[in-house]
Parts: structure tokens; C-alpha cells; sequence
């Protein structure tokens, strides 16, 4: 099943009747010429900094503002990130600001309706319905759900109201369903949270291997420099390992194609074979890794309050090396599809020790039943080989949203977590408490509910209130009709913060009109530990509102005065310096607000006045105290941790009655739900609706042309959408692949709630479905 | 010309003296000084234009086919200096290879498929085009949209009744004025009666301006 793709063949084979293409003659379209000018104006523009709005990446955009609207974008030429480069979203993304159906006042739902209320009304209501329903129910009936796009001052004021003030966990963020694999994978190798490497790593790798990851779609921008690499530089190369052809397949070097679930399979054969041709790099591993095993067997996570807690075991080298027996390249290309030539072609790769290598990863890996162990088992090749720490030896975990990084990971807001450390340990729990000025008493050292689990506690009843800001799980929920259904029962209060209606907005007793993205200040933190703040650069319009100053307005009218007493002109810069309290030491210290004011991004640890490039290396990393080449100081024994870990199936595999695999995700154009991309005029309209991409002999089997409807069934739910064929990506037999983008098109519906049993991050790329002609 | 105030923010953030110092900077483009760094990102590239016009034949700098013009240029944009869409059709499975986009829009000359001079690209160099580039499938919008543009830079701009017109846009993506200006593909008002001269910035000087700089000529 491995393709060394003929760049030519495919893109022949890929374009081949196509009859979307063929009816794209050009249209009049939407276009600059119509669109009105701001009055007055002779091409004066002001600039001002910005991170871009969307994806994790990062990049620096500069905002041309004029009489108060925002009118142009470029690339912000200071940011290292980008270095003046963008991609369509961030250069259209101020047009997101002005679609005409803006939420720019509140609503409350009465007698079935939504009506318009002042914005005071709706927060006076939002904080009565909690404090009668924590009275009535307990304190964990409420919760909040966030997002990794929320700023760092959303999610820390929203951590501190409810761990701190209110006593419950119930905090989550959706960055549980990007992200938490992608920690859970640090936390257990390293023992400590976020990349050791940063974007520098593209400049220096020979080798870029992409591990389920199309990343010339989803950040094109770090896809791009790897391009420019590879021509500048002679001796670079990347090979993508994916589960179905994509444009990042185009663009690579080498292509090779492994049947979902089964990267755990190559991995440890990659491992096994770099043991077996005594390629690793010894005095690394002698000095600076231990050997460990977990539980087998740890099931799906679909049942109801499914609980799984991993028990690590310490083993020897030669236990490992046993372990690895089973994973053969010839025994893993039965398994995989992937010839046993091409398994030894990578592990030669990592194991050159000529070579620089770099791996990229995002959703393909973290997304997964066995997230987890996937990252666990990528750290292991580069342990291995020592590739790791060192500028272009770089496992990256890449970051799906703006500041999944920066206010989900580093401020803590998931039920077990804590802007330092996690709500189980005291010491931690005794940070917070000082710092919130709340008794320690008030910090449950339980956690509550992980983010499918609380959706799953929202329809059984066990939660009654719940906040929803800045995301939209009304489409993102995998398995979704349960949950949609859960939130429209009777006695369940839910209130939404948004920009946009939506299908979430849909299901609201409130909706709060927010303040989006440059109508306020605040901060994101991207993929390589950049934290970076805007400022509030145009108003908000109506009576839209800063999320975190909706927590706060909440927060004060529950009594909390004390903990949230800061003023709407600095309260921004207020909260940043309280947070970073939790932060001080070489290990994560954060820049001062007037550093980060001034630079366009500044990479924590940031210790006296320097940033932190490459962690555990003591030639860049302060935090080292060994006195060895590297310091893995994450673990208590200084090491890093490789993990023997099976190849286990996914949840749910193709079978006779549903004989197709279920893949999901996003395209370049769009931005997840697509609540902010649709409103693009420009992104819209390339890419105006979803579709399901098949290959081209199953579209023939079963008699369906482009365009054509399919109907696509799982054992939850079915829906029917046009199929595309010979599009931008193409599957193997026996898979479709539906973008998420569209909510008229709710592919949700169809895919299966199985998560990590350690991240509980649901698998969106894999469940079982069958097809129909519609 | 200019009645429009700054806000109040941005005239607290540049005092007046800090604006003087940038008098001799008339290209500034962001508004700390932390825009003089950015000087040097927006002008290193003076090489590529030096070798374009070197590697440009002479007949082909001055020829002018006249079938582009400023409105159907602004026509592809959201906003001046916006990436443009793709005007004409592309297959689906647009791949942004190099050889696809860049065999046309790398060096520019006749094409019979479209019956057009093509356009030249000014950053060759930037070979993942669908990372900015769209085509059009769907003229509908979503929602309407209250976006608004501004008017598009005045051409033909002096500082000086005599002397040579500004750049009046940033040369971020677009430090090759030889692939705008130049060749029968080039729109036909910004187009160059003298491109055989090859070092176009010895007399035209970089000038877009902003706030900043507007808010120092009033004082
Ligand atoms: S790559 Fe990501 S961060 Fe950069 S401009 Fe595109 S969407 Fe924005």
C-alpha cells in the first residue's frame, strides 16, 4: 500500500474528471471593486501587531486600521515565526470581523424565544442560574467549557471562578479533543509539558517525516519554510507517512501510506529496527533514558463513567528489546500495508546518525485511541538515536489552535489541572490558593469531568449549568446527536459566549454577545511556547464584551469581589502579572507584560531577558543543572522515559456490515467549524460546502460521480452529503474523508465518542461506516 | 487631503519626537521603533530585483499587450496588497507543485490556453501558491458581509513637483518591481516606459504611509 509518489502521475490521476473544476468558469464574484471604501480615506493605514487568529502556528500579522475598522492585513516581517509571510486565513482574517449576523447584544430565551436583553440583564441571569443551580444541585452541577482559542486572561480568570471560587473542576476546554494526547505524550516521556525544540528546528533538519499530518494545509506557513529549505539547501528531504494522500503527499519527497491505527505498529518496528542494526546512539541512552512499560488492554473509553488510571513499571534495555521482538518490519507490513522495505527506509533515516531529523505530528496522532502511546512511541525513536534537543533533531508535536498552548496547557483549564501542576497534588493545590487568595479548602483535589464525559454528565443531568465560550461543540462533539440531545433537556441551563450563531447558539437559554479577537487585549501562546499579546486594536460593536470581562462581571456578582477586582482599563495587564506568578523559576518563567506589549512574541522560559530555544540542552536552556550534555529534568529521575507499547486496534474497525473507514478533518480554507471561515467572503467561496472525498474505484463501485450524493452510515447516525472525487486529497480504497467545516453537514452525527483511555481525547479519524448511493 | 484623526491611542503612543526621528525613514510602516528592524526585512531582497531586470530581455520589458488594467487587478483583491484569487479555472485537485502555477506565472510570456499575456509573480521563491491563492467555485455568500476596503494608493506621487513617484505600497512579496511593472502581462497604468533601467529604488524611495508619519506632518 506504498506509494513513492510520481508527483506527475498524481496529479494527473487526481485531476482526472472533474466535474466541480469543469463548472468553475470564472464568476463576477465578490470583489474588491464592489465592496464599499471607508469614507474619507486616501490609503492612509495604521499598523499594529497581532497574532493571527487562527491556527497554531502562530504567525505575527501586522492590522491595518483606518478610522477604527480594520481594512488590511500583512505579514508582521518581526515575528520569527513568519517572518512577513501568512496564509489566506491570516491575510483575510479581519474580514471575520464584519459579517452582518454579528450577536452584538445579549439574548435570553423566554417562553421559547430568544429575546434581546441588555448585556447587564443577561450576566445578572447567567449568575443567578448558577448560584440557584449550585445550591439546588451541588457545586458540580455547573461547569465551563472553553477553547484553546481563548486568550490567557479568558482561561485563567475562568480557572481561578470556578476551581478557586466555586470549588468545582468542572472546567474543560475543547483542546481536550486536540490536544490532550499531545500532553499526556510529554507528561509521560518528559514530565513535563510542551516541545523541547522550536520553529528554528526547519532551518536545520535534513529530514522531515510528517506522521499523519497534512501539513501543507494546516500550517502552511511552517510547511512552506520546510519548501524553502529544501531548495535552498541540497541535502533535505521529506517523506510523509500518512493515511491517505493529501497535498502535503504532492509535495513530499516520498509518500508511504499505513492503514489507520497501525502507525504504533511502524513506530515500534522503526525502534526494532534501529536496535537491531545498532543504531543507537548509546552514550545518550545510557546517561539519559530509563525503560518503562504500562497497562495493556485499556479499552475505549464509550461506556459511560469509563475510568482508567496507567501504572507505569520500570524495565530493563533487554525487556524492551524483547518486547520489540513482535514488531519485525516483515511481521508489521502484514499489519500495516507498509512494505518492510520502506519501515527500514525511515528507521534508516533516524538512525543516520549523519542525519538531522524532524518529526512533525498533530491530529493524526493525537487524535487517537492510543494517543497517547503514539507520542510515546515517536519520543522513543528519537531517544533512541539521541535526535532530540538539539537545533533540527526534533520530535514537534504541532498545535491545532491559536493558544491550545498558552491557555489550555499552560494555564491549566482541564478538570484535573492547575495553572501550576494539577489539583491532585497539595503543593500545587497551596500555590493556587495563595495566589487566588481563596482557602486551600476550596480547591477540590478531585477531578471532575473530561470534556466527554462532562457532555455525557450534561445529558445524564448530573451537570445542569454550563458556560460554552469561544467554541462551538454543537458541531465538533464526536457521537454528537447524544450530546445535542443532552442539551436541549428541559431543566439544563446553557449559556453561550460567541460572535457568530451557530448550531451551539442554537441550543442557548443565553447567548453573550463577545468581543472577537483584536476588539479586545489579550494573549495566545502558540505551538513553540511563544506567548503573544495584542492589543484591543478596534471596538467591539454593540454591546460585545471581552470573554474574560463576562467572567469577571459573573464573578463580582457572586461575591467575589476580592478575587477579581481589576478595572477595565489594565485589567489585561492586571491578570497577566498575577498569572505569571505561578510560572517564576528557569523552568517556565514567563516575560513581563511590557516585553511581551513591545515584541512581536516571546518564547518562555524567558529567564533574565533571554529566551529559551531548545529545553533540556544546557547550551540554551537555563533550567540544566546536571552538569551532562542534556538534563531531562522533567522526570524525577533526570531522564527521559521510552515506553514498550503495544499495537492495540481501534475502537472500531471496517467489518463486513460497515466495510468503509471514517476519516475527519480540516482544509486550508477553513477554520474548524467553519463559524468564522464561512464568513470570509473569499474563503467561502473557493471552498462553499462539504463534501466526502472517496477514491475513485469506490465512487465507481457504487456508481456515484462528482458531486453526486452519498449517504453515510455508522451505527449512531447517518447523513448525506456530495461526494468528491479526484479532489485535493485522495483516500485509499475503503475510506472517505469528510471535512468538519460545514454545519450543514453535521458528519458528527456519524462518528464514534472512543477517546484515549489516558488523554480521554476522542478518535475523529477512525470509525466504521458504510455507504449508499443517495 | 488628510482630515482623518489618528485615535487616541495611536497619538499617545508616538509623541511627536519619536515621529521626528523617523523623518529620514519615510518607509516606516509599523508604528515603534521597533519598525526600523523591519527596514531591513522589506528592502533586502534590492538583489532580486537587480537580477530580474538583468535576466529580463530588453524587447520584453517594453512590450505592452494593454489587456490588464488597475480595475480588473483590484478586481481579484479584498483590500490593497491582499493576496489576489485565481481567476481562472484550476483543476480540483490544484496542487500548488511548482510546475503547475510557476510554469506560467514564474517568467510570464503568451499563453494560447487563455489567449493572455500572463501576469509574472514577484516572489517566485514562495512555491506553496494555494497557501494564499484561491480560485472562485461559489459566488454565493455565506452571510453578507459590511466589509469595507480603502481606495487603493493614488498613483503618480511626488514628494517634489519634479521628482520621481514613491513605491506607495510595502514591498513585503513584492520587492520585484521588474515582475509588476514590466512586460506585456503588467497592468497597463502602473506599467514603466523605462524598465531598461533596471535599478528602479535609485529613484523611486519607498513610501507608504501611515499614521505616524501623518500625524508629524501636521505638527
Ligand atoms: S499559518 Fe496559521 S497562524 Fe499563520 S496565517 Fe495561516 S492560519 Fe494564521
Amino acid at each position: 500500500m506504498t506509494i513513492t509518489i510520481d508527483r506527475r502521475r498524481f496529479i494527473q490521476s487526481a485531476a482526472a474528471g472533474s466535474a466541480i473544476a469543469a463548472a468553475g468558469a470564472i464568476f463576477p464574484g465578490i470583489s474588491f471593486g464592489a465592496w464599499p471604501k471607508v469614507a474619507g480615506n486616501t490609503g492612509v493605514v495604521s499598523w499594529q501587531k497581532t497574532p493571527c487568529r487562527f491556527c497554531g502556528t502562530g504567525c505575527g500579522v501586522l492590522v491595518g486600521v483606518v478610522d477604527g475598522r480594520a481594512v488590511a492585513v500583512k505579514g508582521d516581517p518581526n515575528c520569527s515565526v513568519n517572518k512577513g509571510l501568512c496564509c489566506m486565513k491570516g491575510y483575510h482574517s479581519v474580514q471575520a470581523l464584519y459579517g452582518t449576523d454579528r450577536i452584538t447584544t445579549a439574548k435570553i430565551r423566554k417562553n421559547g424565544e430568544m429575546v434581546e436583553v441588555p448585556i447587564q440583564e443577561a450576566l445578572d441571569l447567567v449568575a443567578a442560574k448558577l448560584k440557584e443551580t449550585r445550591d439546588k444541585h451541588g457545586k458540580d452541577s455547573v461547569a465551563i467549557y472553553g477553547s484553546g482559542q481563548w486568550t490567557i486572561p479568558d482561561g485563567y480568570v475562568a480557572s481561578k471562578l470556578f476551581k478557586g471560587c466555586l470549588s468545582t473542576n468542572n472546567v474543560e476546554a475543547n483542546a481536550r479533543l486536540c490536544m490532550a494526547s499531545a500532553v499526556t505524550g510529554f507528561m509521560t516521556s518528559f514530565g513535563i509539558d510542551e516541545p523541547m525544540g522550536c520553529y528554528e528546528d526547519i532551518d536545520h533538519a535534513n529530514v522531515f517525516i510528517t506522521w499523519g499530518n497534512n501539513m501543507a494545509e494546516m500550517h502552511p506557513v511552517l510547511f512552506s519554510r520546510m519548501l524553502a529549505n529544501r531548495k535552498r539547501r541540497t541535502n533535505v528531504k521529506i517523506i510523509d507517512f500518512a493515511t491517505r494522500l493529501t497535498r502535503t503527499s504532492q509535495a513530499a519527497d516520498t509518500s508511504i501510506l499505513f492503514r489507520p491505527q497501525t502507525d504504533l505498529a511502524v513506530a515500534n518496528a522503526i525502534c526494532h529496527e534501529i536496535i537491531a542494526n545498532d543504531w543507537v546512539n548509546w552514550n545518550f541512552v545510557n546517561e539519559h533514558v530509563s525503560f518503562h512499560k504500562g497497562k495493556t488492554n485499556i479499552g475505549y473509553g464509550t461506556e459511560d463513567h469509563f475510568a482508567f488510571t496507567d501504572q507505569d513499571e520500570a524495565i530493563s534495555f533487554e525487556e524492551y528489546k524483547k518486547f520489540l521482538a513482535d514488531y519485525t518490519p516483515e511481521r508489521v507490513e502484514k499489519i500495516s500495508g507498509v512494505p518492510a522495505k520502506d519501515i527500514k527506509y525511515m528507521a534508516a533515516l533516524y538512525g543516520d546518525p549523519a542525519l538531522k531529523v524532524t518529526s512533525f505530528w498533530c491530529m493524526g496522532m493525537n487524535q487517537h485511541t492510543r494517543g497517547t502511546w503514539i507520542n510515546n512511541l515517536v519520543y522513543n525513536i528519537h531517544l533512541l538515536v539521541g535526535k532530540i534537543s538539539t537545533p533540527g533533531n526534533s520530535p514537534f508535536s504541532l498545535t491545532g489552535q491559536p493558544s491550545a498552548c498558552g491557555t489550555v496547557r499552560e494555564v491549566g483549564t482541564l478538570t484535573h489541572g492547575l495553572p501550576h501542576g494539577v489539583v491532585m497534588n497539595e503543593h500545587d493545590r497551596q500555590m493556587a490558593a495563595e495566589i487566588w487568595e481563596v482557602p486551600v479548602a476550596n480547591i477540590d483535589p478531585k477531578p471532575t469531568y473530561h470534556t466527554v464525559e462532562m457532555f455525557r454528565a450534561l445529558d445524564r443531568g448530573d451537570i445542569k449549568f454550563i458556560w460554552i465560550q469561544v467554541t462551538n461543540p454543537m458541531v465538533t462533539m464526536p457521537n454528537l446527536k447524544r450530546y445535542r440531545e443532552g442539551a436541549k433537556k428541559d431543566d439544563r441551563f446553557i449559556v453561550v459566549s460567541d460572535v457568530y450563531p451557530t448550531p451551539t447558539t442554537d441550543v442557548a437559554d443565553v447567548i453573550l454577545p463577545s468581543a472577537f479577537w483584536i476588539e479586545k487585549e489579550g494573549m495566545f501562546g502558540n505551538s513553540e511556547r511563544r506567548t503573544q499579546h495584542f492589543a484591543e486594536i478596534v471596538k467591539p460593536p454593540g454591546e460585545a464584551m471581552s470573554d474574560t470581562w463576562q467572567i469577571i462581571e459573573v464573578a463580582r456578582r457572586l461575591g467575589f469581589e476580592k478575587q477579581f477586582p481589576w478595572s477595565k482599563e489594565d485589567y489585561i495587564e492586571k491578570i497577566w502579572e498575577e498569572y505569571r506568578k505561578f510560572h517564576a523559576g528557569p523552568k517556565h518563567e514567563m516575560a513581563s507584560y511590557q516585553v511581551l506589549r513591545a515584541r512581536s512574541g516571546v518564547q518562555w522560559p524567558f529567564v533574565n531577558g533571554k529566551e529559551t530555544r531548545w529545553r533540556f540542552n544546557p547550551q540554551y536552556d537555563p533550567a540544566c543543572t546536571n552538569g551532562k550534555d542534556f538534563d531531562f529534568y522533567g522526570k524525577k529521575d533526570n531522564r527521559a522515559w521510552i515506553w514498550a507499547r503495544p499495537y492495540e486496534p481501534a475502537a472500531e474497525s471496517p467489518d463486513s456490515e460497515y466495510p468503509f473507514w471514517l476519516n475527519t478533518g480540516r482544509v486550508i480554507e477553513h477554520w474548524h467549524t467553519g463559524s468564522l471561515t464561512r464568513r470570509i467572503p473569499v474563503l467561502h467561496n473557493a471552498v462553499p460546502s462539504g463534501y466526502v472525498e472517496m477514491h475513485p474505484e469506490d465512487a465507481a463501485q457504487l456508481g456515484v460521480v462528482n458531486g453526486e450524493k452519498v449517504r453515510i452510515i455508522s451505527r449512531r447516525g447517518e447523513i448525506v452529503m456530495p461526494a468528491q472525487i479526484n479532489g485535493r486529497g485522495v483516500p485509499p480504497r475503503n475510506m472517505v474523508f469528510v471535512p468538519f467545516f460545514d454545519e450543514s453537514y453535521l458528519i458528527n452525527e456519524v462518528t464514534l465518542d472512543a477517546f484515549c483511555p489516558i488523554s480521554k481525547q476522542p478518535d475523529y479519524k477512525k470509525c466504521a461506516v458504510r455507504l449508499e448511493k443517495a | 487631503m488628510m482630515e482623518k484623526k489618528g485615535s487616541e491611542k495611536w497619538a499617545k503612543a508616538v509623541p511627536g519626537l519619536l515621529a521626528l526621528s523617523f523623518l529620514g525613514l519615510l518607509l516606516v510602516t509599523g508604528r515603534e521603533a521597533r519598525s526600523v528592524e523591519g527596514l531591513d526585512n522589506f528592502d533586502h531582497q534590492g538583489k532580486k530585483l537587480y537580477e530580474a531586470g538583468e535576466a529580463t530581455p530588453e524587447i520584453y520589458l517594453s512590450a505592452d499587450s494593454g489587456d490588464r488594467n488597475l480595475a480588473s487587478f483590484y478586481e481579484l483583491r479584498q483590500y490593497p496588497g491582499s493576496p489576489p484569487r485565481i481567476p481562472h479555472k484550476v483543476d480540483l485537485s490544484f496542487s500548488g507543485n511548482e510546475t503547475d502555477c510557476l510554469s506560467c506565472h514564474a517568467k510570464g510570456g503568451y499563453s494560447p490556453e487563455f489567449g493572455k499575456f500572463v501576469p509574472v509573480t514577484p516572489h517566485p521563491e514562495n512555491s506553496l501558491c494555494y497557501q494564499c491563492h484561491v480560485p472562485l467555485t461559489e459566488e454565493k455568500p455565506f452571510v453578507a458581509s459590511d466589509w469595507q476596503s480603502i481606495e487603493p494608493p493614488r498613483l503618480g506621487r511626488s514628494f517634489l513637483s519634479s521628482s520621481p513617484p514613491t513605491v506607495p505600497h510595502s514591498l513585503q512579496l513584492r520587492e520585484n518591481c521588474i515582475a509588476c511593472h514590466t512586460g506585456p502581462g503588467a497592468v497597463a497604468e502602473i506599467r514603466v516606459a523605462h524598465a531598461s533601467r533596471g535599478n528602479c529604488r535609485q529613484c523611486h524611495v519607498p513610501a507608504v504611509q501611515t499614521d505616524e508619519l501623518r500625524e508629524f506632518q501636521r505638527k
